[in-house]
């Protein structure tokens, strides 16, 4: 949470994590650089400097590829999403190893003319109208400068600078620059590729990323529709036997928002289901130490009033809720972030736990 | 949605016991398939071809007559136990660097060339050192060069710079290397046709446009394209010229 624009402070976890990344990320070059070359299939060696862009071109994709699977994975299998959890240090690492790719392809495929590199790669090949030979070094471009972007805006400092919506939109970026890299090596290198190791790799891991986000949207879109088949004026949540002390129910409100409503101690409580940080789902966390903890990072909000706990000044909006009978029922309508809201008492609470 | 029983990380308290498993395999998989992955991308590379420059044959210096193709060659006249007499060697810079300034005023004359040697198969270059140590006019006249004509010629190839597919890059054709062949052919590196059907034995014919002219822009669409063209070829020494005809190239593939 936040003071000072640092929510997320350093931990044991994202050691770890970071641990983990780096060295996968480590132990690929290190093979494709220098295990790899005494166990090539022919004699003659390429040229260090395009072995190495190669190595480098080929990491950092590998690397967008496993970044974009991850969310996907999350929506789908909740043990994910610790994953999620520090993607942030794995997308600025994808930025340096993508980087040292164009540097090398720079001071080599570009250098030793009388030109500036820079210019001699904008104008060497300006076949812009054909497939076949078309200067395919742009969609690498357009790649890189996205995810030097979203580097640079990837700290919290810039989410609270630009607001999470804009800055949510500016991150979609990342789906077009993973389409650029996709056309980047399938009008580049693909179409010389007489080993087709690299084609299928390629293919394989593009195909995951689309397939895992279709199957996260279907997924998706089936638990709203069931949501949404249940909504009326005073939305209908569920019947209160079946909420658990310490959790929450989730349903999509007509409004297209969705509403978490805990159990908390015997006494019901409405929350909306948007982290403050970055939309985290809140209803899939719970309640630790009398607050509602968001699975993503963590951040706290007491369910009675959608406020963190001083020094921190998140706030999300709560909802109005009722008991009819034992239906557990919702105010569609949402109270600005941070207002209050008494909470309901659940009668005979006790007995009426699920048991665990 | 959370339940009672599946375990729940919070990013900085320590994992649940239930999924550190879930997560110490997922680790685990992580590593080892990005070993995997750079193994199997590693040794995916395509052979470059057998093309390089000759530091192992250290400098040479021959003479010979400096004809413009418009591309600099020289026809050798005075060899040594490498280059041959009636040799002809294609001339580049430095780099990616024009010698036309140079070599132009010499065109016709008897020259001495010092450099190194790039080649690949029956394709060799001469990387000339720079201002006068690398090409200049010597005593004596030049004696008449016979350039034999074969006719006209459809082929099917690609067109390279003549320097990265000797040798000076490696790989040194193809798409992905589209942009730096342009960039060499800007600078006046002599282009190469690699014919996929042998014209007289020769797989690598210096191509220029048409009546002696450098190669056309147009052509440079087309460079690393596999295509079709005709041209006029004609023998000098050992060296084939095919003069491309703009009007007739076709994309093969
Ligand atoms: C300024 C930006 C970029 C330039 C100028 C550039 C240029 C190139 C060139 C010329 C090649 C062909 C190399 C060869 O001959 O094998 C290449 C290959 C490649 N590039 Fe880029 N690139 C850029 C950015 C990127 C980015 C951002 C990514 C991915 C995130 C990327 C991924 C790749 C991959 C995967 C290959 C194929 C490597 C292989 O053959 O194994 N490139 N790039
Ligand atoms: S803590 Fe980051 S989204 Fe909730």
């Amino acid at each position: 949470m936040s003071v000072k624009y640092i929510p997320v402070q350093w931990n044991n976890n994202k050691y770890i994590y970071d641990v983990v990344m780096l060295a996968g990320v480590a132990l690929f070059l290190y093979v494709f650089l220098y295990a790899a070359p005494g166990l090539l299939s022919h004699e003659r060696p390429v040229n260090p400097q395009v072995h190495n862009a190669r190595a480098f071109g080929a990491c950092a994709f590998v690397m967008l590829t496993v970044i974009l699977c991850i969310g996907p994975l999350a929506r789908l299998d909740q043990r994910f999403l610790p994953l999620l959890y520090n993607r942030r240090h794995f997308g600025v690492m994808t930025v340096f190893v993508a980087i040292t790719h164009a540097s090398y392809i720079l001071n080599w495929y570009f250098a030793f003319s009388s030109s500036d590199k820079f210019e001699a790669l904008l104008f060497a090949n300006t076949s812009y109208a054909q497939l076949g030979g078309f200067p395919f070094e742009v969609f690498g471009i357009f790649a890189l400068t996205v995810l030097v972007i979203l580097a640079a805006t990837s700290h919290d400092f810039w989410m609270k600078f630009l607001t999470p919506p804009v800055w949510k939109r500016i991150h979609y970026l990342i789906y077009p620059a993973y389409l650029s890299v996709v056309a980047h090596v399938s009008l580049g290198i693909l179409q010389d590729q007489q080993n087709h190791v690299f084609t299928v790799i390629f293919i394989g891991g593009a195909v995951a990323v689309g397939v895992l986000h279709l199957m996260a949207a279907l997924h998706e879109r089936r638990a709203d529709a069931a949501i949404a088949a249940r909504a009326a004026a005073w939305v209908d949540i569920c019947d209160v036997s079946e909420m658990s002390d310490g959790f929450a129910k989730i349903r999509l409100l007509p409004s297209g928002e969705r509403v978490a409503v805990y159990l908390n101690d015997g006494t019901l409580s409405a929350i909306s289901n948007a982290c403050a940080h970055q939309n985290g789902p809140l209803g899939e966390g719970r309640i630790i130490d009398c607050l509602v903890t968001c699975p993503w990072h963590g951040f706290q909000y007491d369910v009675t009033s959608g406020r963190s706990p001083a020094p921190f000044t998140e706030k999300v909006p709560t909802y109005n809720l009722r008991l009819d009978g034992t239906r557990v029922q919702v105010d569609p309508a949402a109270n600005p972030p941070g207002t209050y809201v008494e909470p309901v008492a659940v009668p005979g609470h006790a007995q009426q736990e699920a048991p665990a | 949605m959370s339940d009672k029983n599946s375990p729940f990380f919070v990013g900085y308290l320590s994992a649940p016991q239930a999924l550190r498993t879930f997560l110490m395999v997922i680790c685990v998989v992580f590593v080892s398939g990005l070993a995997g992955l750079g193994l199997a991308l590693g040794v995916a590379q395509d052979d470059p071809g057998d093309g390089a420059f000759r530091f192992d044959y250290g400098r040479q210096t021959v003479t010979g007559v400096l004809e413009m193709t418009p591309y600099p060659v020289v026809r050798v006249t005075e060899g040594n136990e490498r280059i041959a007499d009636g040799q002809t060697l294609m001339l580049s810079g430095q780099g990616k660097n024009s010698i036309m300034t140079r070599a132009s005023p010499l065109e016709g004359q008897l020259v001495k060339v010092s450099g190194v040697i790039l080649d690949r198969g029956d394709l060799e270059m001469l990387q000339l050192r720079g201002g006068r140590n690398g090409l200049s006019a010597v005593e004596g006249t030049a004696p008449q060069m016979q350039t034999e004509q074969l006719g006209r010629w459809r082929l099917a190839g690609e067109i390279c710079d003549g320097k990265c597919l000797a040798g000076a890059m490696r790989p040194g054709r193809g798409i992905a290397h589209k942009a730096c062949a342009n960039l060499c052919l800007l600078g006046d590196i002599p282009p190469v046709f690699v014919t996929t059907q042998p014209v007289e034995g020769h797989e690598f014919l210096l191509i220029t446009g048409p009546e002696g002219t450098a190669l056309p822009p147009s052509a440079y669409h087309h460079v690393a394209q596999f295509i079709s063209l005709e041209g006029d070829v004609e023998r000098r020494g050992d060296l084939l010229v095919l003069k491309m005809d703009p009007a007739t190239v076709e994309v093969v593939r």
